[in-house]
């Protein structure tokens, strides 16, 4: 569970923010063309967000559940800058580090030691920090004398382990979560959760995104439900996730 | 006794809030505050023109070699075909070292607008997972085009020395200010093409044939001389200014007056007979300094058009 902090600051605030996606039925310059003028019957407006505020405070770990396609991946790439709302506003402060996608970063041709310094500048690390962390990131992702293997020959295992060793490393304020606590094997799944438990004590904020129910209960002390853009539900963790529930039937 | 989590609480509650918000009406001070942060991260631009570097030739055997073998065999086709097939070496003294001087600012324009073009679409993965600075990867293009033109400048300069024929004069001055002239030019296209390209991929083929167009309409394998002659034969003198239109025509020939000794010089045929040197336009010094003002604001507009539709790439790459 996470450490008790006194009057804990706000980390990240969202007011009224919309995100609408744009669904071009015709790509094509031809099609364009063709559709031209009648092109509004050719485009699908979906609301991925509406209207969402939210505020996380310091040393909370939140957790963003809902079906496929309900905006809760989108609510995390736009809390971490990747995506912007088209109303609204994001505020947030501290250093973020996103584990979106394990490795996205990675070059395959380039060897484990150079796509860690890549990665490690990517994630907002200077090289001296690199530096001094390196040996850490090493032994963590447990590469050993791979490290100076391209990283094209590395077994998807070991892909995951080193970008997972390099986000951890980056000594975030507020970690952003989606979906990749499910990899590796045994032995690693459980020293990723050893290693969330410990930032939690550490005090950093944690945003999840996760479809298991399980692991929401157990790390969460707030969830928010999403259902079609909407925010359903935002609370304790056992009464989201029979708010969840509720929302598949629905 | 505070414990950590209560001390990292402290500290974030004394830093400011980033707002990210969906339009910045300020037209100079976005810019500035984009600049801020690309500068911030000059470590990571560094580390990501290295990997487009490594990564070009990794698993080849001649590795850098390659990057040169292109341009000189371009120059010996040029030289062979177009200079003596087709005698357009005739009018040109040191044919080799002025097409090698046009083909070598060519390539740095080519490279940075082509590799700057598929900048942002080939860094797909990154742009839909982290947040960066966007305008990072265009600007990574910059530097690894940089890096192989000056590899081909180095053999420029050998070859010129080699030959006997560096040129020791102020004329060298017009080096650095071609080059910062195409650099400007090449980056404002890198960066508007490469935003542009994510919502039009065909801008990518466009561009091919586009800088083909512009490959011959710059005095390259020809010299500047057979567009005034052919201006004067057909009477259309308004066809040398619209030709000076081109950023490129200009500095290319700054570049090659830099260079090029033979064009600035008289010399004496076989025949006894006195040949002037190479015409050059007529204010080359102030079209070149009208033309680097014209390209910061042409910059400044392409950063301004990226920033405006980059808040979108995420979602359309």
């Amino acid at each position: 569970m996470p450490s008790v902090i006194k009057n804990p600051p706000v980390v990240i605030r969202l007011a009224d923010v919309s995100k609408r996606f744009v669904i071009r039925k015709d790509k094509s310059l031809k099609e364009r063309l063709v559709n031209f003028g009648r092109s509004q019957k050719h485009k699908d407006d979906f609301w991925a967000l509406k209207d969402v505020n939210l505020e996380i405070t310091a040393g909370s770990t939140v957790g963003l559940v809902g079906a496929n396609g309900s905006g809760k991946s989108t609510l995390l790439k736009v809390i971490g800058g990747i995506i912007q709302p088209n109303s609204g506003y994001v505020e947030r402060r501290g250093r973020l580090a996103a584990l979106l996608e394990l490795g996205a970063g990675f070059h395959p041709d380039l060897t484990g030691r150079e796509n860690v310094y890549l990665n490690g500048s990517i994630l907002g690390l200077s090289r001296q920090q690199v530096d001094d962390y390196f040996d850490s990131i090493v032994e963590f992702s447990e590469i050993g004398e791979f490290i100076d293997t391209q990283v094209k020959f590395y077994s998807s295992g070991m892909y995951v382990r080193l970008a997972f060793a390099i986000s951890v490393h980056v000594d975030p304020d507020v970690l952003l979560v989606d979906e990749v606590l499910a990899v590796g094997d045994e032995p690693f799944q459980k020293k990723c959760m050893d290693k969330i438990r410990e930032f939690q004590i550490e005090g950093r904020t944690i945003v999840l995104v996760s479809h298991s129910a399980e692991q929401v209960t157990d790390l969460c002390d707030r969830v928010v439900v999403m259902s079609h853009g909407n925010m359903i539900y935002d609370g304790e963790p056992h009464a989201g996730i029979a708010a969840l529930r509720e929302s598949f039937g629905s | 006794m505070s414990s950590p989590a209560q001390l990292r609480a402290e500290r974030l509650e004394g830093l400011p809030f980033e707002k990210s918000t969906t339009s910045d009406r300020g037209l100079f001070g976005s810019s500035i505050r984009s600049l801020k942060e690309i500068a911030g991260r000059r470590e990571l631009l560094g580390l990501l023109i290295r990997r487009e570097l490594k990564a070009r030739y990794k698993d080849s055997r001649l590795g850098f070699l390659w990057s040169l073998i292109k341009p000189i065999t371009m120059l010996l086709i040029y030289y062979v075909a177009i200079g003596h097939f087709l005698g357009a070496a005739r009018g040109i003294d040191d044919f080799a070292i002025f097409v090698f001087s046009g083909l070598t600012l060519w390539g740095l324009y080519s490279e940075i607008v082509s590799s700057g073009t598929s900048s942002i679409v080939g860094n797909a993965g990154l742009i839909k997972k982290v947040y960066l600075p966007r305008e990072i990867f265009p600007l990574a293009a910059v530097g690894s085009s940089i890096f192989n033109f000056v590899i081909q400048f180095g053999v420029l300069i050998i070859a010129t020395v080699a030959l006997g024929r560096f040129p020791i004069s102020w004329n060298l001055l017009y080096l650095p200010a071609a080059v910062i002239v195409v650099l400007i030019y090449g980056t404002a296209l890198a960066i508007l093409l490469s935003g542009l390209n994510v919502f039009l991929r065909d801008i990518g083929y466009l561009v091919e044939v586009v800088m083909l167009i512009f490959f011959w309409a710059s005095p390259i394998v020809y010299a500047w001389s057979f567009v005034v002659r052919a201006a004067q034969e057909t009477g259309l003198y308004w066809l040398e200014q619209v030709y000076m239109l081109n950023p490129m025509s200009i500095a290319i020939m700054a570049f090659q007056k830099g260079i090029w000794a033979s064009g600035s010089e008289e010399r004496i045929n076989a025949n006894g007979e006195v040949i002037p040197p190479q015409p050059w336009p007529a204010d080359l010094d102030l079209r070149l300094i009208v033309l680097a003002l014209v390209g910061l604001v042409f910059l400044w507009f392409a950063q301004r058009v990226f920033s405006r539709i980059q808040g979108n790439f995420a979602q359309e790459i």
